[in-house]
């Protein structure tokens, strides 16, 4: 069923988008590569406004006066060192954690009604599955509160298929692997059909292997999806090969705004992305950059 | 290689084969007169002096005395245990304001009121009832509230982000979350519920399988002794698999429980 909902959209437009590529050159801070970023296939992406944000935890400052516009649809990855805020932006764009000062602005997409806008929705560095429901129920948490319980093991199970664990529905999250957890996690993030994913380092603990299988899953539903994404990662390489904009957060600020230019699909080991990740790289750790 | 026929009868028997020769010894070393029967009764004395106690009826109403009062105690001791440490489990107002009396009372030696339960009571119902709820009361009260408290934040995290309602993080979250814990405080409550019913009805009763025990002392009916001491044995292993059965069926997705 889900499946098919995502058959019937169109594919992600990599072409830029006219409805926001004007309104949002302001947003951009130091940004090298402030254009557009992907498409908006579906329209069901939220664009995200963070302006002067801040946040500080018993007197320590966390975020410093962060301007940010996330395009709806875009696939936004944020790096830097661990301790620099990256998990504390998203925390508050998604509004787990209060901001001291500064707002946050989540705009749905044009002419929904503020009921039924599409969800927002995160993917935690552990998965997170409840361990006394089965898989299915698990996912079907995604969908609390709208419409019948077999209504949501439905859709739940849908969702299961698309992330190529439909024969374990019945299972205990206890029997499953590490990767076919997040998996789980991944559909329920999707059953509801959000308007925007966070990612909080959800791949951190895969091994390498499942972790690229995990990238192309995440990849793939996004384009056929459209929601807009918020990667938070301290794997470089990882953002490079996912996001179509790269940020760099330090000192809660961020420092670098990099475009990708690289077309879909990416092919590990490319030339290019090795490149930035070479440069990005380059600058968390504070070498000099031969721009 | 499967193990032959044989060899699973050993296995079966094997476990067995202690208990049997200790009953054998028993039996033997008192019809010899090596051991006086007047201390300790032949095993089957003990079984004639059950078949005779079942036939007049005296067995069954003792035991059914015992085993509501039991019940009855447990019922209101762990019922108030269990509410009282889901309102401290989720409520810091309530926390604060009845952990610290609880603690205090939790180090009176619950046994040690009996004197003042007669008083109070008198050897009726009542002081059975007061003396195994309190028993009881404790292991449930601080288990369940460990249960709740020890429920993983992160899923609580996951339920409100996720949209759940209250009362849904409630029932889907956090009570299956403490359930482990609230089944250790179960099956500590069951021991104590026996334990402080086998003292009151030995110290004050007119009934129940304690008084039985103590009408038999007075007659010197030590087979009727030890026959009550292995009802309660009986009893308490019964509660016990009782609860063990209800651990794997609650518990079924936790692989700690999960039957072979």
């Amino acid at each position: 069923m889900l499946l098919d909902a995502v058959r019937r959209e169109a594919l992600p437009d990599q072409s830029s988008d006219p409805r926001h590529a004007g309104g949002e050159a302001g947003h951009h801070v130091g940004s090298p590569a402030s254009g557009r970023a992907a498409a908006e296939p579906a329209g069901r992406g939220i664009a995200v406004t963070v302006r002067d944000l801040h946040k500080s935890f018993d007197g320590n400052a966390v975020i410093e006066g962060l301007n940010l516009f996330l395009p709806a649809g875009g696939f936004t990855a944020v790096v830097g060192r661990s301790g620099c805020g990256k998990s504390t932006l998203l925390r508050l764009i998604l509004g787990l954690e209060t901001p001291t000062g500064g707002r946050i602005d989540l705009e749905g997409p044009a002419g929904s009604a503020r009921r039924s806008e599409p969800p927002k929705r995160i993917m935690f560095q552990e998965p997170r599955l409840l361990p006394w429901a089965r898989v299915v129920d698990n996912v079907a948490v995604g969908l609390s509160g709208h419409g019948s319980r077999a209504e949501r093991r439905e859709r739940a199970r849908a969702a299961l298929a698309e992330v190529g664990l439909a024969d374990k529905a019945g299972q205990w999250p206890a029997t499953l692997s590490g990767g076919q957890r997040q998996r789980v996690a991944l559909a329920r993030a999707l059953v509801s059909r959000p308007g925007l994913l966070a990612l909080d380092e959800p791949l951190g603990a895969l091994d390498a292997l499942t972790r690229i299988d995990m990238q192309d899953l995440i990849e793939r539903i996004w384009r056929a999806q459209g929601f807009t994404a918020l990667l938070v990662t301290h794997d470089v390489a990882e953002a490079v090969a996912l996001a179509d904009r790269i940020l760099v957060v330090e000192d809660g600020r961020i420092a670098l705004d990099l475009r990708v230019e690289v077309p879909r699909p990416r092919r590990r080991g490319d030339p290019d992305l090795a490149r930035l990740e070479g440069r990005i790289l380059d600058h968390l750790l504070g070498t000099p950059q031969a721009l | 290689m499967r193990p032959s026929k044989l060899e699973r009868l050993r296995d079966t028997a094997l476990p067995w084969l202690v208990p049997a020769v200790i009953l054998l010894g028993w039996q033997a070393a008192v019809s010899s007169g090596l051991v006086s029967n007047r201390f300790m009764p032949a095993p089957l004395d003990v079984v004639r002096a059950g078949w005779e106690a079942g036939r007049t009826g005296e067995l069954w109403t003792n035991l059914g005395v015992s085993t509501l009062r039991a019940l009855a105690g447990f019922v209101v001791g762990g019922g108030i245990g269990f509410a009282l440490g889901l309102a401290n489990g989720l409520s810091r107002l309530s926390e604060r304001l009845t952990d610290t009396s609880v603690q205090m009372v939790r180090n009176v030696p619950h046994l040690s009121l009996i004197p003042l339960v007669i008083l109070w009571f008198g050897i009726g119902e009542e002081a059975k009832l007061f003396l195994v709820a309190l028993g009881v009361f404790f292991p449930i009260y601080a288990n369940t509230l460990h249960g709740i408290r020890s429920v993983d934040p992160g899923l609580v995290e996951m339920g409100r982000v996720y949209g759940m309602s209250r009362t849904e993080l409630f029932t889907r979250v956090v009570l299956p979350g403490a359930l482990p814990s609230i089944f250790v405080g179960l099956r500590y409550a069951l021991g104590i519920m026996w334990l402080t019913l086998i003292v009151a009805e030995t110290i004050s009763a007119s009934s129940g399988l304690g008084y039985m025990a103590m009408q038999a002392r007075e007659f010197m009916l030590v087979d009727v002794v030890v026959l009550a001491i292995l009802i309660y044995a009986a009893l308490g292993k019964l509660a016990d698999a009782l609860t063990r059965q209800l651990e794997r069926a609650c518990l079924a997705w936790n692989p700690a429980y999960r039957s072979a």
